[in-house]
């Protein structure tokens, strides 16, 4: 209980000021319609010129409204926060405080995260609808298994870049495997459905965890199958449990070299 | 004609010790451009997927023209930030009254101001737009005529662009956000086939977000010349940027005045 | 021959209130509200050749202010400037190629380059010829002995070493007058000493008029010749620092600690603020009593564990001022 009241709190505390940072709040909100807007457009030109497998217009558009929010809604500084405070060294003040440093760093974002995905959800809902109306075949009752993948999906991007972060500990200058990480983020799922890649990359990416961050669940939200749920969810929770062994890994490697060398 | 080649002059003044500063820190530079080099690989990767899907042309643009209105727009940023990086943060100098500096100085306060600092990275975006161009237009040389002239008309034009949406910190207090905004709508309308969009943002587009006299008519010109619309062309560009130059100045009159909404307290 | 005269100077702000929170700054939008600042009220002085002229007061006190409107930066709301003969309002460009100013945390030095390179910038933007520029260079480097300073990278030179640099760079162009908006503030004790020579003596070499604002009272002492105290925009004095310093600036703060208790007798002339056991806060006059005698009276008393000598602060002597004026009313 103790434990619950200790994280709950600091996630309280980030929610608080996330509504603090008002005009960061509205640049983002506006940076998104833009967004959205523009592929809106894009992607209309596209369908007047032609067939595209796989996607209505109206599914494209949620889709890239739901890869966007998730997106926006995953966006957090944990990356650039683990580099500094691993290269600032201040992580080593942090390891006698009464928490973990790692589930400290999640329940702040967390609130972050929480704050981003009721705003965004409602504004991707809302521009959605203006677009191009509802899903076609939506049904409210199989929206909870989509968002359910969507919290994977976050999670499992959190952890991944937190690793990333503490691999600081090892590297001088490891701001490239970010880079890396996120552009395929983008590529392979984020700004096109990976239904759309060659075959030979379909087939490589759905045994790498950059689709399931953002692919996966947007498809389950516009176009629901239990089969493909089947297939995607398990992928989730293998590659959720390999990114949170991977940066506790990080951080106990990190902090015995701490201990045994100092800061 | 006397005041434009002092301009000029300045300008150049500022571009030495830029360069010297930036390599100061080019440790960095590497990392950065390889960042830069990337994300720009995401979007070619994008449109190639696009246009395998359906082929053909969307909004009216071919997989070349596409390319070259992204390798425009590309190296336009990088030059206008190459020069004038300091456009991003118009707003910090008048908050922080950094802007005083410039004010005691002899010499033009916007123009020092504006160049006053470089963006090491950008040099990246300008030479991407370079190679870019090289493996998809060859060596035609009417398409690279309107590619370097479009660069000097479409740095001018993003740089007029930020210093409006920034002088309205002179009246209404900070404009950071108002610039970031701008600034992300003419990328934004620079990178994509003029056709996807229509009426009201089309609109736009010719007036106050002006992306179509950046990338578009040069594009159109590179295709078939048409001597009465580079005319149009370029009084627009010298409209535009003359307007922004005078709006910064009637704002600075503020500042002068002490009349500031800024609470420095 | 007088450099500097202003006559009946004002300067009134506007200040839009800003309330926190989004109603508020909406409503603001459509209605504003708006706050009168009388920053500088109706202030005249002129400024000689070659003078150096402390401008002091506390923090808001409109140093700044004026300041700004002497160099252009700011216009005045009503009254005359005129500054080598310049109007500044309308004449700030031709005017910034006869002044030199250093203002506080304003840096004109690159950051990241070496002073000789900002140096080099300066000149050309002061349409300063390459050979002027080099043996002016070559002077100012003698003068406020920067050595291999000017070669090292502005991040990595000290504070003090910065300062110096950032008014040699400030007198480049051979400026007549030179503005120094408080320069030594941050700095300690010796380094606060050694800009202060290096200013005197480029008064005395070059003749460069010097006004100064300040609320550090060892400035005023040791540089100006003449001080002008400001306080809420108004002059409250003007007059020799020679005068000033026997009528307000005559008390030094002496705080002593003993390693044992103490009943202090004290002498004419000192007089105790605070007092504990251990230690006391001495107020002396030293028209009285000198800092000589004070010092012996105390090690006299004995066992003194630790003991420091500080000017009284600005506030403190503004408003002795102010009470000296309205007895003598």
């Amino acid at each position: 209980m103790k434990f619950l009241r200790k994280y709950s709190t600091i996630i309280r505390i980030s929610l608080q000021n996330a509504f603090v940072y008002r005009s960061n709040v509205l640049g983002g909100l506006l940076f998104y319609i833009v967004f959205i807007f523009v592929f809106f457009n894009l992607w209309r030109a596209i369908y007047q010129s032609g067939k595209v497998a796989g996607y209505t217009l109206s599914q494209m558009v949620w889709y890239l409204c739901m890869t966007e929010l998730i997106a926006f809604g995953c966006k957090s500084n944990v990356f650039r926060q683990m580099n500094e405070d691993v290269k600032s060294g201040s992580i080593a003040y942090q390891l006698n405080r009464p928490y973990h440093y790692i589930i400290y760093q999640f329940s702040y974002t967390f609130g972050g995260i929480i704050f981003n995905l009721l705003i965004y959800g409602a504004l991707a809902i809302v521009l959605g609808l203006i677009m191009v109306g509802p899903i076609p075949g939506f049904q409210l009752s199989l929206l909870p298994f989509g968002i359910f993948s969507a919290v994977l999906g976050i999670l499992l991007n959190f952890f991944f870049l937190m690793a990333l972060g503490l691999t600081a500990f090892r590297l001088e200058d490891n701001t490239a495997f970010f880079l890396i990480y996120q552009k395929l983020v983008f590529m392979l799922g984020m700004f096109i459905p990976l239904e759309f890649l060659p075959g030979w990359i379909q087939r490589i990416a759905r045994w790498l965890p950059f689709s399931y961050v953002t692919w996966a669940p947007a498809r389950l939200i516009v176009a629901f199958s239990w089969d493909l749920f089947r297939q995607v969810v398990p992928m989730q929770l293998l590659w959720l449990a390999v990114s949170v062994l991977f940066a506790s890994g990080m951080y106990n490697y990190g902090v015995r070299g701490l201990q045994a060398h100092g800061g | 004609m006397k005041k434009l080649k002092n301009i000029l002059y300045l300008i150049g003044l500022y571009f030495k010790v830029n360069l010297a500063s930036a390599m100061e820190y080019r440790s960095s530079f590497l990392m950065q451009a390889f960042g830069m080099a990337l994300s720009n690989a995401t979007f070619v990767f994008y449109w190639w997927i696009a246009f395998s899907q359906i082929g053909g042309r969307i909004g009216g643009y071919d997989f070349k023209d596409v390319m070259f209105i992204w390798a425009l727009t590309s190296s336009a940023f990088g030059a206008s930030n190459i020069l004038f990086a300091n456009m991003f943060r118009i707003t910090t100098i008048i908050v922080t009254g950094e802007l005083d500096t410039f004010l005691l100085q002899p010499k033009d306060v916007l123009i020092s101001l504006l160049c006053s600092r470089t963006a090491l990275s950008t040099w990246g975006d300008l030479l991407y737009g370079f190679v870019l161009m090289a493996l998809t237009h060859g060596n035609d040389g009417m398409v690279w005529l309107m590619f370097l002239l479009g660069i000097v008309i479409g740095g001018l034009l993003m740089t007029a662009i930020s210093v409006t949406a920034h002088t309205f910190t002179f009246y209404f207090g900070d404009a950071s956000l108002i610039g970031d905004i701008a600034l992300e709508f003419i990328i934004n309308f620079c990178i994509y086939p003029e056709g996807i969009y229509r009426g009201f943002v089309r609109a736009m587009m010719l007036s106050v977000i002006p992306a179509s006299f950046i990338v578009h008519i040069p594009l159109k010109l590179a295709r078939s010349f048409q001597p009465g619309l580079l005319l149009i062309l370029l009084a627009f560009a010298a409209l535009y940027c003359f307007i922004a130059y005078k709006f910064f100045y009637h704002g600075l009159k503020k500042y002068e005045s002490g009349n500031l909404i800024i609470t420095r307290m | 021959m007088s450099v500097i005269e202003v006559r009946s100077l004002n300067k009134l702000y506007r200040a839009r209130v800003k309330e926190e929170g989004l109603g508020a700054s909406f409503r603001a939008l459509i209605k504003p509200v708006y706050k009168e600042v009388h920053a500088v009220k109706n202030i005249s002085f002129t400024v000689d050749k070659g003078e150096i002229l402390a401008f002091i007061g506390p923090n808001g006190a409109g140093k700044s202010t004026t300041i700004k409107m002497l160099t252009g930066i700011l216009h005045p709301t009503s009254g005359e400037i005129s500054v080598l003969g310049f109007d500044p309002v309308k004449q700030r460009k031709q005017l910034s190629y006869h002044i030199g100013t250093v203002f506080g945390q304003k840096s004109q030095l690159w950051f990241h380059l070496p002073p000789v390179d900002s140096f080099a910038l300066l000149g050309a933007i002061y349409d300063i010829d390459k050979k002027t520029l080099k043996k002016r260079e070559e002077e100012l480097i003698e003068c406020f002995e920067l050595g291999d300073l000017i070669k090292t990278p502005v991040r990595k030179l000290s504070l003090g070493q910065r300062i110096r640099c950032e008014v040699a760079a400030s007198l480049l162009h051979s400026p007549d007058i030179l503005f120094l908006d408080e320069p030594t503030i941050g700095l300690d004790v010796v380094v606060k000493q050694k800009i202060r020579e290096l200013i005197l003596r480029m008064n005395r070499d070059q003749g460069t008029t010097i006004f100064l604002t300040s609320h550090d009272t060892g400035d005023v002492e040791q540089l100006c010749r003449r001080a002008i105290v400001i306080d809420h925009g108004e002059i409250i004095l003007d007059q020799p620092v020679k005068k000033l310093k026997y009528d307000y600036l005559n008390r030094k703060i002496i705080a002593v600690r003993f390693n044992l208790e103490q009943h202090l007798d004290v002498p004419k002339g000192v007089v105790v603020e605070k007092s504990g056991k251990m230690g006391a806060r001495l107020s002396v006059d030293t028209r009285v009593c000198s800092i000589d005698e004070a010092m012996r009276w105390i090690i006299s008393q004995g066992g003194v564990a630790d003991i420091t000598v500080e000017d009284p602060p600005m506030e403190e002597i503004i408003s002795t001022i102010f009470t000296g004026k309205n007895t003598a009313e």
